[in-house]
């Protein structure tokens, strides 16, 4: 059995499809409350509570707080957003529907973590705004763009861990379990390891993780200090995070949970 | 060859020696048929026949282990984004992003179908299939048939050559049931051809053309409703399920066995 037309494959354009992609992502992502608020709220959160007696201190000062409530409101967008809110479509056949239609897939995901980038960007806007007010960092225009390119990488870092859960995962119920164990360990890992409370060795390996980098990156940029190698390993940690839960989140990835 | 040097007598559908496997289990083994243009072809079978698997196979959704599947002449393999633009799909759960009202989900699958529409025109089309009044609601504030009155909009709203619809009646009552036989046979009258799924015999023989019963993933029978009657109406297996007049239902039963399946 051959095919007949080879000229006459007509395909919707790819512009109009993108563009209704972006428009119903976006309305999607701005009614969903719970992920929404918490991303935002917990930094500020943060922020506030870090404004009163000596925790701020206890958390490593100013620039570390910030860099803590940036790191905290990425993962909680990504981890606890994202990831669910692709697993729950998942499951109930969303994607499935989104499949059939005669888009590249690449676009159909795209979309969403295109609009998700631009949901953390916006957050990151609000923590470092807050940040400035509570706790009186000044910022130059340079450090707000690099804390903004700071925060997209970190964003996509986290969003490729979430599309790796999802690949390797594939019930809503299993997925939201395990991203709750990761968001824990990620945060557990590279915070209270970096301090060196648990070791050097785990001090070490804290430098490594995801959040680990990021909090270095956000830190030195905060505190104004120059490009060290310290930066350029943390910039290539979170590249190689992205880079191997990206490929592990498109390898294994099913449109549907059966 | 362009699109409009196409024969008119081309089968929209045309499914060869279609296998469709999950891991080492045979979902659908070595099916072939096809669907003219203007046909509403009925997919019969047991639960776990296949039919499912044979439409997502159709669909693009699988990939099958063997055969081949053209859709309007354009191989499905070779050309999976165009063969999807021709095709209007209603899956089995009709899921949109709970998030979206009507109108936004009508938008959603126009654009990515190429379709556009106005909001004079949206309205109008929703008016016309009873939901004028619901284009701010949410997809699961609309009661059963309004949802899948919906689905089957948006399945046709970029006026495809070939329908697939997974059990669009399941679930409704009978009121919403004929509105949608009705709906379904206007969209033939468009010159739209419809594959359809379904368990009810009774839909088959008051919607189909043609139906084909399918079993264990193998093609059992493949007839006009009439015609299967009249072909398996001395069947000792059909004979035996029969109670007075030989049905569609019973040469059903007969030909696939009256075990439960799950």
């Amino acid at each position: 059995m051959k095919s007949v037309t080879d000229t006459g494959t007509v395909r919707p354009p790819l512009n109009l499809a993108l563009r209704a992609l972006l428009r119903a992502d976006a309305t999607v992502l701005m009614r969903s409350k719970i992920s929404a608020t918490l991303s935002i709220l917990l930094p500020v959160v943060i922020l506030v509570a870090t404004t009163f007696g000596k925790s701020q201190h206890r958390l490593g000062g100013t620039t570390l707080t910030i860099g803590l409530a940036l790191v905290i409101g990425l993962l909680t967008s990504s981890m606890l957003g994202f990831t669910l809110a692709i697993a729950g479509d998942r499951d109930t056949g969303v994607l499935q529907r989104l499949h059939a239609a005669p888009v590249p897939t690449w676009a159909i995901m795209g979309s969403r973590m295109g609009v998700q980038v631009a949901a953390n960007l916006v957050g990151s806007i609000i923590v470092v705004v807050v940040g400035v007010i509570l706790h009186g960092l000044a910022l130059d225009a340079g450090q707000v763009l690099l804390v903004l390119g700071a925060a997209l990488l970190g964003g996509v870092t986290f969003l490729s861990i979430g599309q790796a859960v999802v690949g390797l995962v594939k019930s809503s119920a299993a997925v939201l379990a395990v991203s709750r164990v990761i968001f824990i360990v990620l945060i557990l890992l590279g915070l209270v390891g970096g301090t060196g409370l648990l070791g050097d060795t785990l001090k070490s390996i804290a430098e490594w993780t995801p959040v680990g980098a990021l909090m270095t990156l956000f830190a030195d940029i905060l505190n104004r200090a120059g490009w060290s190698a310290q930066d350029g390993w943390a910039l290539l940690a979170c590249v190689a995070w992205t880079v191997v839960c990206a490929g592990i989140g498109i390898r294994w990835f099913r449109w549907e949970s059966r | 060859m362009s699109e409009g040097d196409v024969p008119a007598t081309l089968p929209v559908l045309q499914v060869d020696q279609l296998e469709v496997a999950y891991g080492a289990r045979t979902a659908v083994a070595g099916i072939s048929f096809d669907i003219r243009p203007g046909e509403i072809f009925g997919l019969l079978g047991p639960n776990g026949a296949g039919k499912t698997s044979t439409l997502s196979a159709i669909e693009g959704l699988l990939r099958p282990r063997s055969g081949f599947l053209l859709v309007d002449g354009l191989d499905v393999s070779e050309h999976p984004l165009e063969a999807k633009a021709r095709l209007g799909v209603q899956l089995q759960t009709s899921s949109f992003q709970a998030e979206l009202g009507i109108e936004q989900i009508v938008r959603l699958f126009a654009g990515l179908y190429g379709a556009r529409l106005d909001r004079d025109q949206l309205r109008t089309a929703l008016e016309q299939i009873g939901l004028g009044g619901e284009l701010g609601r949410r997809f699961k504030q609309l009661s059963g048939g309004q949802q899948q009155r919906l689905a089957l909009f948006i399945a046709s709203v970029h006026e495809p050559r070939l329908l697939l619809l997974d059990e669009p009646t399941a679930g409704l009552d009978p009121q919403s049931r004929r509105q949608l036989w009705n709906r379904i046979e206007a969209l033939r009258g468009e010159g739209r051809s419809i594959l359809l799924t379904t368990h009810s015999m009774e839909e088959a023989q008051a919607v189909c053309d043609r139906v084909a019963i399918i079993d264990h993933g193998a093609l059992v029978a493949l007839a006009t409703p009439a015609g299967l009657i009249e072909e398996y109406k001395f069947d000792p297996r059909v004979v035996q399920a029969a109670h007075g007049e030989v049905t569609l239902e019973d040469v059903f039963i007969g030909l696939t066995g009256s075990e439960i399946r799950d």
